[in-house]
């Protein structure tokens, strides 16, 4: 192969990885943040998992 | 609502008139610019005629700029935006007048700048009428995007940055269309500009007709 | 797309949205991400090691699978986004979660248009000779790239939340009122120039079997992709906003303790 079609493919999975896990990681950290500010009002929603990524 | 443009229009063409800060900065500021592309191209006039519409645009689009900021500092000054939405003006005729202003402003500068072409370029004016239309069209149409954007803009400490990044962008159509209408009147041949004059005239109508309809929720609060 | 529909659905404001969110929603979404991972997954295997080379192109016919899919979905994207400003501006539909989903659709499409510049480049260097040409489809990508570029600064731009989604919404519309003009006049601008010019259609490629087969996964692949980034995206931006409502809140009612005390 040339290597122009290994950097094409790999371009994309680096750079669809790399937007993705930001994404989960800021809304992970979002989700943490959140009930830690509302002391007594978060008990009904301690009991969901962190979040609906893979 | 075109009372209120006239009335806007007035104030901001007499605050410059009195101020002068666009005839005074902004003007000589596209003058510097053309003489720096004149110096980066060389002073060979083979290079120089066939730029010229491309540097003289390139020179305005960045002079616009300065011109749709100079015109929202008039309004950031002592709250004069609370003033303009206190006074009951329609916010489709405030965007009107604040676009003429701007335009007329355009308009002097680019009179100015195409003779400082023909001095410094060698380039001959020729194709006069194409030349004044399709000046006035693409003014028309970059002093109404410059006016939505810089009412977006206005009001946030990164505007001067954002401002520029935001419109030179939406504006490209604009210099493409200008240049080659420009250069079909300088090489001759203005009876060719027809289909550049129609771009231009479409751009400028399309952006009147949002800011006519959207300037309003630019307005309402903040 | 499931999952952004029913995202879209939830009713804003209450406090149980966010656990009816991580309901069915989250649900979908996470189908959407391992169908979305299957199908990338199963679009490179058959791309890079399945499909045949092409007669005139080579291996580099294998970009094929994904260059195409990667401008596609910039430009659903950037149609949804669009779509959601256009809701947010109209009065009647003047909702928060339009300005959301407009804001999350723009940063993904933002991702796929510089995907697209880069993979693009990628393949015109080998066929073309050159990264770059002045082709109105290029020509009009790359603006679209830096005008959303630009929404997207003037989104991250602080403040009323009300006044950023406004300002948005117009500052969308404008750009996208202006990609007709500008893949008008760049071709009409291409055409009256005698350079040479590098045929973006005629490739002489010939997709048949496998190779269709493939390209087909690959725009269903990574159109379920942006459905996934857009959805975490979307409550990414749900959460921040309800964080920020719920601080003020908070602090408001600690000033109003500290006033009865």
């Amino acid at each position: 192969m040339s290597g122009y079609v290994e950097a094409g493919y790999s371009v994309v999975l680096v750079a669809l990885g790399g937007y993705s896990i930001s994404v989960v990681v800021r809304e992970r950290a979002a989700r943490r943040r959140l009930p830690a500010k509302l002391p007594g009002r978060s008990a009904d929603r301690t009991g969901e998992d962190g979040g609906g990524s893979r | 609502m075109l009372r209120d443009a006239a009335l806007v229009c007035g104030k901001d063409l007499r605050i410059e008139m009195r101020s002068r800060v666009t005839l005074n900065q902004v003007v000589p500021f596209a003058a510097v610019v053309m003489l720096l592309f004149g110096l980066a191209l060389g002073p060979d006039r083979r290079v120089l005629v066939p730029a010229a519409s491309g540097l003289f645009w390139v020179a305005v689009l960045f002079s616009s700029v300065l011109a749709v900021q100079r015109s929202f500092a008039l309004e950031s000054a002592d709250d004069a935006r609370e003033g303009l939405r206190l006074s009951g003006l329609d916010p489709a005729g405030v965007f009107l007048g604040k676009a003429g202003a701007v335009l007329a402003e355009l308009v002097v500068l680019e009179v100015l700048l195409a003779m400082a072409m023909a001095l410094l370029y060698g380039a001959h004016l020729a194709g006069v009428p194409v030349l004044a239309a399709s000046a006035v069209l693409a003014s028309l149409g970059l002093a109404a995007v410059g006016i939505l954007y810089g009412a977006a803009a206005s009001g946030l400490r990164v505007r001067e940055t954002l401002l520029p990044l935001l419109f030179l962008p939406v504006v490209a159509p604009v210099l493409l269309a200008a240049t080659k209408a420009w250069n079909l009147a300088l090489a001759g041949t203005p009876d060719r500009a027809d289909g550049w004059l129609s771009v231009l005239g479409v751009f400028a109508v399309l952006y009147l007709a949002i800011g006519t309809v959207a300037f309003g929720s630019l307005m309402e609060d903040r | 797309m499931t999952a952004v529909a029913e995202a879209l659905s939830q009713p804003e404001g209450s406090i149980s949205a966010l656990s009816e969110t991580s309901g069915r929603a989250a649900l979908a979404l996470r189908v959407t991400g391992t169908l979305a991972v299957v199908g990338v997954v199963a679009t490179a295997w058959l791309g890079l090691f399945v499909t045949p080379n092409d007669v005139n192109m080579g291996d580099l016919v294998r970009l094929l699978y994904i260059h195409p899919p990667m401008a596609w979905v910039a430009f659903v994207a950037y149609g949804i986004a669009s779509l959601s400003s256009l809701l947010y501006l109209w009065p009647r539909t003047r909702h928060p979660r339009f300005d959301r989903m407009a804001g999350a659709s723009a940063e993904t499409g933002v991702v796929f248009t510089g995907l697209t510049l880069v993979t693009g480049s990628i393949w015109g260097r080998p066929t073309w000779g050159v990264w770059w040409t002045w082709d109105p489809l290029l020509t009009t990508t790359a603006l679209l790239f830096v005008l959303y570029l630009g929404y997207l600064a003037l989104r991250r731009v602080p403040g009323d939340s009300e006044a950023v989604a406004k300002r948005a919404a117009v500052a969308s519309l404008v750009a996208f009122v202006d990609v007709p003009i500008v893949y008008f006049s760049v071709s009409w601008w291409r055409s009256l120039h005698q350079a040479p010019t590098v045929d973006l259609t005629g490739r002489h490629l010939y997709v048949h079997g496998s190779m269709a087969w493939t390209l087909l996964l690959g725009f269903v692949s990574f159109t379920l992709v942006y459905a996934w980034l857009v959805g975490h995206r979307y409550r990414l931006s749900t959460l921040r906003q309800r964080e920020a409502d719920e601080c003020l809140t908070a602090a408001v009612a600690e000033r109003q303790q500290e006033g009865q005390s």
